[in-house]
C-alpha cells in the first residue's frame, strides 16, 4: 500500500515548543535560546549577565550539557535559579527537554529564562526550544569562517555576540570576514563586539537585552 | 549528530500512519531533503537503518529526494538559487544585492510517503 504523507519531520518538536513559548509568554519571561561551539564563552556571558544585570531582572537559566553539572553551579553562584539538563551524548536540547526542565523553575519570579544549549553550530539550529530568540555567540579565537561553514544558525539568529575581543590582536580572526558572511545571511542581525573577560562592549548585549524584554511585556 | 534523533522522529511518523492505514510491514520510506536542512544524507541512512535492524521494519528502505536551494532577492524579490549550500553565497543575477536572501526554499526535512504492508 502506499501510504502519501508530507509530514515535517520535526513537527513533535515544533508543536511542544510552541506549548513552551505559549506557557513562557503567558508569563511574560523573556526566552533566549545560546547556541555556540564548546568553548566560546556561553557559560561566561551568562555569569557577567546575571551578576551586572542582577538587580534589574529576575533571570533564569536553563543549562545543557553532556555531562556534568559544572555550568548550572557556575550560573547558580550568581543567585539566579539555575536547572542543568544532561542530554547523557545527546547533541542539542528540544522542546521536550526544556519543557521537563521548566517544572524545577519558579516562573512566576522570572523576566528573563536564558536556554544555554548544547556546545554545537549544528544540531541545536534544528530543533526550536519554544526560544523568543536565537543568539548565536561566536569567539574569535575560533575560524572566522564560520558564518560560512554553518549557516544557519546566523541566518536565523536575532543577534551575533562576538566574544574574546580582548584577543583579537593575538589571533588570526577577519574579524571583517566574519561579519561580512554574517550579514549576507542575515541583513537584519545585530552584532556586538564583547570580551566577557574585561567586560568591553556587554553594555550594547544589556541594552539589546532591556529592548526585547520591553517588546516582550508590550 | 542529530540525524538519530531524526531517524527516530521518522519511524514514530511512519508507525503513526501505518496504524491509521492497519499495516505493519514498512517497506519503502521517502524523505525529502532541502539543500541547507543541515542533515547529512549519508548519515541519516546509517541511522535509520540501525534503528530498524532486527525490528519489523528490518526491511524497510530509506529513499532521499533533494531539493536544491531557491532565495528570493532582498531587493528586487527576483527568486533563484542553486544546487549546494554554496548557492547561498550568490549575489542576486538579476540586480546584484549581496545582503540577505530569503530562503524560500532548502529548509525542508518532511517525510512524503511510505509504501508498508
Amino acid at each position: 500500500m502506499k501510504i502519501p504523507v508530507v509530514r515535517n519531520v520535526l513537527e513533535a518538536n515544533e508543536k511542544m515548543a510552541a506549548h513552551v513559548r505559549d506557557t513562557l509568554t503567558a508569563k511574560d519571561i523573556l526566552t533566549l535560546n545560546i547556541i555556540s561551539s564548546p568553548g566560546a564563552g556561553k557559560t561566561a556571558l551568562l555569569e557577567r549577565t546575571l551578576k551586572d544585570l542582577s538587580g534589574e531582572f529576575r533571570m533564569a537559566v536553563i543549562e545543557g550539557d553532556l555531562q556534568t553539572d559544572n555550568d548550572a553551579r557556575r550560573v547558580a553562584a550568581t543567585g539566579a535559579q539555575a536547572v542543568q539538563i544532561n542530554t547523557e551524548g545527546g547533541c542539542h536540547l528540544d522542546s521536550n527537554l526544556v519543557l521537563s526542565a521548566l517544572e524545577s523553575l519558579d516562573l512566576d519570579h522570572v523576566d528573563i529564562l536564558f536556554i544555554e544549549n548544547v556546545g554545537n553550530l549544528v544540531c541545536p539550529v534544528e530543533f526550536d526550544c519554544g526560544e523568543d530568540a536565537k543568539v548565536a555567540l561566536l569567539s574569535v579565537t575560533e575560524g572566522d569562517d564560520k558564518p560560512e561553514k554553518y549557516p544557519l544558525l546566523f541566518n536565523l539568529a536575532k543577534v551575533l555576540v562576538l566574544n574574546k575581543m580582548d584577543l583579537l590582536p593575538y589571533v588570526d580572526f577577519d574579524l571583517g570576514r566574519a561579519c561580512n558572511f554574517a550579514t549576507k545571511l542575515n541583513k537584519s542581525l545585530e552584532i556586538f563586539e564583547v570580551s566577557c573577560r574585561n567586560g568591553d562592549g556587554l553594555q550594547q548585549w544589556y541594552a539589546w537585552l532591556r529592548r526585547m524584554r520591553a517588546t516582550k511585556q508590550m | 549528530m542529530h540525524e538519530m534523533s531524526i531517524a527516530q522522529s521518522l519511524l514514530q511518523m511512519a508507525e503513526d500512519e501505518m496504524t491509521r492505514s492497519g499495516c505493519t510491514r514498512l517497506e519503502k520510506i521517502w524523505v525529502t531533503l532541502g539543500a541547507i536542512c543541515g542533515v547529512e544524507p549519508e548519515s541519516l541512512k546509517v541511522c535509520f537503518d540501525i534503528l530498524v535492524r532486527d525490528t519489523a521494519y528490518a526491511e524497510a528502505k530509506l529513499h532521499i529526494i533533494k531539493l536544491p536551494l531557491r532565495l528570493r532577492c532582498s531587493s528586487c524579490g527576483n527568486i533563484f538559487g542553486g544546487e549546494g549550500q554554496d548557492a547561498l553565497w550568490m549575489p542576486c543575477p538579476a540586480c546584484g544585492e549581496q545582503l540577505g536572501h530569503v530562503v524560500e526554499q532548502g529548509r525542508e526535512l518532511l517525510l512524503n510517503r511510505l509504501e508498508a504492508r
